[in-house]
């Protein structure tokens, strides 16, 4: 029988890594060979061209970055936007252009006007007429679009589940006996779950899945991270997950009505810094950083929460990009995000917090100044918390001489590395590592710890996934309807990036060690519950056909019968076109 | 919306970086990941192993829970520098270079449980405690090996460290192996090498004659002796151990021959002691004039050299110029083989080596029934103390034993470490 569990144990590694690789081979193909192509909304006829207009957002200039290009005199390079709201109402913005916008004779100001079919649209002399497109004719656009799921969801979701088999055999063999049950139940649970918003998904239309999987792909190691190290939790392990992926579909469709969204950006704003305030004030200190609270039992990170917050509140629409152009209330809020988080002592979630604010304010303003006059700002205010606060110095002078205390300051750091390296490529299997008896090694080293038990091979397809995430994310933003969307998934993949590289790097001696979580995988339910949140926004860009639950289909849309008393546009705009 | 995916090529940038510094931490990993899994790895894979002198006397024993050594205090101390220690502070030990494989850890695997793996050595423990008994408290470095199968038998260098004892304050440079890892000057030892040269390159060596007054001018810098020792033949001056003739040679020989023949016979790299690298030796290669390079020919000028590569020098004219690669693992593997000068030059330096011992050395009277072929040497470390060397081999085929003593601060080689040799010697020859 032990000869039989060792063969087994040797056999599974391989199968892990195959399918591992399988899985992100696959999603990466799937990115690579579907077209992400844009919709097409209405049409803009200048002389006999009729350009399409591709997003909810467009943008009309000279400049080679516009969405709809007119190369001509006096057009300015960034000169109008022309934009959707959720309900079909089209929308002209000036934006500062120095030739100015007329609709049918008006001026139209930054505020802009609500355009009708067949209206023309005057730009700087020269007219452009808006043509809506009739719903029959933009089904059969959009039935001309690629579908989703060219590579079957199907066999990625079932390479997963089997994944997850082995993984669940190899702790079938490790764990103790009374622990048993629950992780067996923990895993089958998680397939059962994945399996349900597949078919959920399917039901309503969707065949777009690559996000779900690599995030259930990395949920899976979390989950056999938290098998081998807190066994006697997984009950709230489950509970937790299943809340997680609740929150993400919640979530996805709130994300789907982008007037809704917009509108909750300012009370989310006060919710958040409400949260750090009470957290700042009220909660315990855990290892020197007040990042706690405790509630009836369950201690949660306020500033996981206040993550998602931040990305939801610092996205944008194209008008808004254009029509303020100061970013100056969201540096303020960024900001005290940030002193927050150093005043309760998160240095590492405060870097991760700059580097998403240096990404927003480069994806709204473009300006290059403004993110070095931020570093700038940012690396004189990391000096005086270098020489305020002696512990964050003393992690900087152990950064790159860990070895040379692998007693006291290099503690951890060694230990990670010893096991990472212990585990060779495929891995001491599951449980059977050792890191897991030292401290924060399923939160801070949670790399290392994969590295031990499942070996680097795995540990590279876990940082893989979210690196495939961001290009997908990069790949949606280009098709994406709105700017916000686009913005929300960049600005969620390089927080997790932030996050995967502080945590990496740090446990491995190649960064500070800051301890922060590794996304999906290190150990904490409000970490776990953001981390799905975030999802949402990368569901949220993928407008492919029939792909996302959080993008409405193109066929529900009513754009031709517009309701010109609905809107926030509406009571912006001025009197004459209300009549 | 196209302005925003063009600046979203920002986020590439974080990826970017994430990629390099994955790739830096596999560079990492691949380089020190072997270092990294065996610090800890031990308590964690509860490998066990023991380490055996040739005749199965137990140098070491290790478990999850034990760091043991022999249980003989003379027996730790004399072979500290064979097996080093659990916590590497020699290097070049054998419980740090082989820690890997007695560990069990692979780049592909990581670490494996390994159940007793042994290392049997080549090195006789007896051996080393009777070289050590010889040393006394001198700082010294002390080698012996069979030149026909490449096999070392003994290795010791002092002052020595008790491993098991870990309060105590060890002497100056105690961790260092002397043996592999430290380089001294040759002083008249390394005559040897100019002489090997000599017999390879320069027709009729052995029909000319040398003259010696004591001093002699090369280009106005004077070359000294401390006898004037007048008329003599090549193998005279061998064993008078003439600095005037072998400056002379060593001129005749020319610069770029020496140094090709220094090169060859492996004094100015590192060597390879099964994986464990030595010290690299030095000899002037950049050109410096005759009266340095005539300096240099008798060992002084800035040579340095490794006792162990001195060793493999003397091996391979023990051989008939063949080196046969030592070893300290005994695994009934065939010696690597080199050729480092023709068996005639071997042959005829042997002989030249022989008469040394015969007519200055004292013969049979001092190393009794030993046909012994050495040469000493005695390099001035410029505090009235020397560097003594005595360096050679048996002429016996049933004893094809070379060797290496050095004893750092002693006074002539033949006084200070001629009687070292001569005591191992008498064991191994007595032993085997």
């Amino acid at each position: 029988m032990d000869q039989f569990a060792s063969y087994m144990m040797t056999f599974s590694k391989f199968v892990m890594i195959i399918l591992s690789a399988s899985i992100m081979v696959r999603c990466i193909r799937s990115m690579l060979r579907e077209k992400y192509e844009p919709e097409t909304w209405a049409y803009l006829r200048v002389g006999r061209e009729t350009l399409p207009v591709r997003h909810w957002e467009n943008l009309i200039g000279r400049s080679r970055s516009a969405d709809i290009r007119l190369d001509l005199e006096k057009i300015s390079r960034v000169h109008a936007v022309l934009s959707r709201n959720d309900r079909g109402n089209w929308v002209v913005y000036d934006i500062f252009s120095k030739g100015g916008v007329w609709v049918n004779g008006l001026k139209v100001s930054p505020r802009g006007i609500l355009l009708q079919d067949g209206d023309v649209i005057n730009l700087a002399g020269h007219t452009a007429r808006f043509l809506a497109i009739p719903p029959e004719k933009r089904d059969k656009l959009e039935a001309k679009r690629q579908p989703a799921g060219k590579v079957s969801p199907t066999l990625t979701l079932l390479e997963l589940t089997v994944f997850q088999l082995f993984l669940l055999m190899q702790h079938a063999f490790n764990a103790k006996e009374e622990h048993l049950p629950a992780i067996a139940l923990a895993f089958v649970s998680l397939i059962a779950l994945e399996w349900s918003v597949y078919n959920a998904m399917r039901v309503i239309g969707r065949m777009g899945f690559e996000v779900e999987t690599l995030a259930f792909y990395l949920t899976t190691l979390g989950m056999s991270v938290a098998a081998s190290s807190t066994p006697e939790d997984m009950y709230k392990q489950i509970l937790l997950t299943a809340a997680a992926v609740f929150l993400f579909v919640l979530g996805g469709w709130w994300l789907r009505n982008l007037h809704r969204t917009s509108v909750l950006r300012i009370p989310i704003a006060g919710a958040a810094l409400l949260l750090l305030a009470v957290n700042v004030v009220a909660s315990d200190v855990v290892l020197g950083a007040r990042n706690w609270l405790e509630f009836g039992g369950y201690s949660f990170q306020p500033s996981e929460l206040v993550k998602v917050a931040y990305i939801y509140v610092g996205a944008s629409t194209l008008d808004l990009v254009f029509r303020r152009r100061n970013l100056f209330s969201f540096i303020v809020f960024s900001a005290t995000c940030v002193i927050a988080l150093a005043l309760i002592g998160d240095f590492g979630t405060a870097l991760v917090f700059f580097v998403t604010f240096l990404v927003i304010s480069f994806l709204r303003s473009g300006s290059i100044a403004t993110v070095f006059l931020a570093i700038s700002g940012a690396g004189l205010a990391g000096f005086l918390a270098v020489s305020i606060r002696p512990y964050i110095a003393q992690r900087f002078a152990s950064w790159g001489h860990v070895w040379e205390d692998i007693y006291d300051t290099g503690y951890q750091q060694t230990r990670a590395m010893s096991a990472a390296a212990s585990g060779g490529l495929f891995g001491k299997g599951a449980g059977a590592g050792w890191l897991k008896s030292v401290f924060a090694a399923n939160t801070d080293m949670v790399f290392a710890m994969v590295c031990e038990e499942l070996g680097l091979v795995i540990a590279l397809c876990m940082v893989l996934a979210l690196l495939t995430l961001t290009f997908f994310a990069m790949r949606s933003a280009g098709s994406g309807r709105s700017a916000y969307y686009a913005i929300a998934a960049c600005a969620t993949m390089s927080l997790l990036l932030t996050q995967l590289a502080l945590n990496v790097f740090g446990s491995l001696d190649l960064l500070p060690f800051t301890g922060v979580t590794f996304p999906f995988v290190s150990r904490g339910g409000s970490s776990l519950l953001s981390c799905w949140m975030l999802m949402a926004f990368l569901k949220s860009a993928d407008s492919r056909r029939e792909a996302s639950f959080a993008v409405r289909p193109v066929n529900r849309m009513n754009d031709l019968s517009p309701r010109p008393e609905y809107g926030p546009e509406e009571s912006r705009l001025p009197e004459e076109v209300r009549r | 919306m196209k302005k925003i995916t063009t600046r979203a090529a920002s986020v590439l940038l974080l990826a970017m970086l994430v990629i390099m510094g994955m790739n830096v931490y596999i560079l990492r990993y691949i380089d020190q990941g072997r270092s990294w899994a065996l610090t800890f790895a031990r308590l964690n894979t509860e490998s066990t192993g023991t380490v055996l002198d040739r005749n199965g006397e137990l140098l070491a024993y290790f478990d999850a829970n034990r760091n043991d050594y022999s249980s003989d205090q003379t027996t730790r101390i004399a072979n500290y520098h064979v097996t080093g220690d659990y916590w590497g502070r020699t290097p070049t030990g054998v419980l740090t270079a082989f820690w890997s494989e007695m560990q069990g850890y692979s780049l592909l695997t990581g670490t494996t449980h390994n159940e007793n793996s042994v290392l049997n050595l080549t090195i006789d423990a007896q051996l080393n405690r009777i070289a050590y008994y010889a040393i006394h408290d001198q700082k010294a470095a002390v080698l012996m090996m069979n030149y026909k199968t490449g096999e070392l038998m003994a290795m010791i260098s002092t002052p020595s460290v008790d491993p098991a004892d870990p309060d105590e304050i060890p002497g100056d440079g105690a961790y260092i192996n002397r043996c592999l890892s430290a380089v001294y000057a040759p002083g008249s030892v390394f005559k040897l090498v100019t002489a090997a040269a000599a017999i390879e390159t320069i027709p009729n060596i052995f029909e000319r004659s040398f003259y010696c007054e004591g001093e002699y001018e090369v280009a106005g810098v004077p070359i000294t002796c401390i006898d004037a020792h007048y008329t003599q033949t090549f193998e005279q001056a061998l064993s008078n151990s003439c600095n005037i003739a072998f400056a002379q040679i060593a001129i005749r020989v020319g610069q770029d021959t020496m140094v090709k023949y220094v090169r060859d016979f492996g004094f100015l790299d590192r060597q390879s002691l099964n994986g464990i690298k030595t010290a690299a030796g030095r000899f002037p290669t950049e050109f410096v004039g005759d009266p340095e390079l005539g300096w240099a020919g008798v060992g002084q000028s800035i040579d340095l050299v490794c006792p162990y590569t001195m060793l493999r020098f003397v091996a391979a004219v023990g051989n008939g110029g063949v080196l046969c690669e030592p070893t300290m693992l005994l695994n009934g593997e065939e010696p690597v083989r080199s050729r480092f000068m023709s068996a005639e030059t071997a042959e005829r330096l042997g002989e030249m080596m022989n008469y040394n011992v015969v007519s200055h050395y004292g013969g049979e009277d001092v190393f009794p029934g030993l046909r012994l072929c050495a040469k000493t040497g005695t390099a001035e470390r410029g505090d009235g103390t020397n560097n003594s060397w005595f360096a050679g081999f048996l002429d016996d085929d049933a004893h094809p034993y070379a060797f290496v003593v050095l004893v750092e601060g002693g006074s002539f080689g033949i006084t200070s470490a001629a009687p070292i040799a001569n005591t191992l010697l008498q064991a191994a020859v007595k032993k085997y």
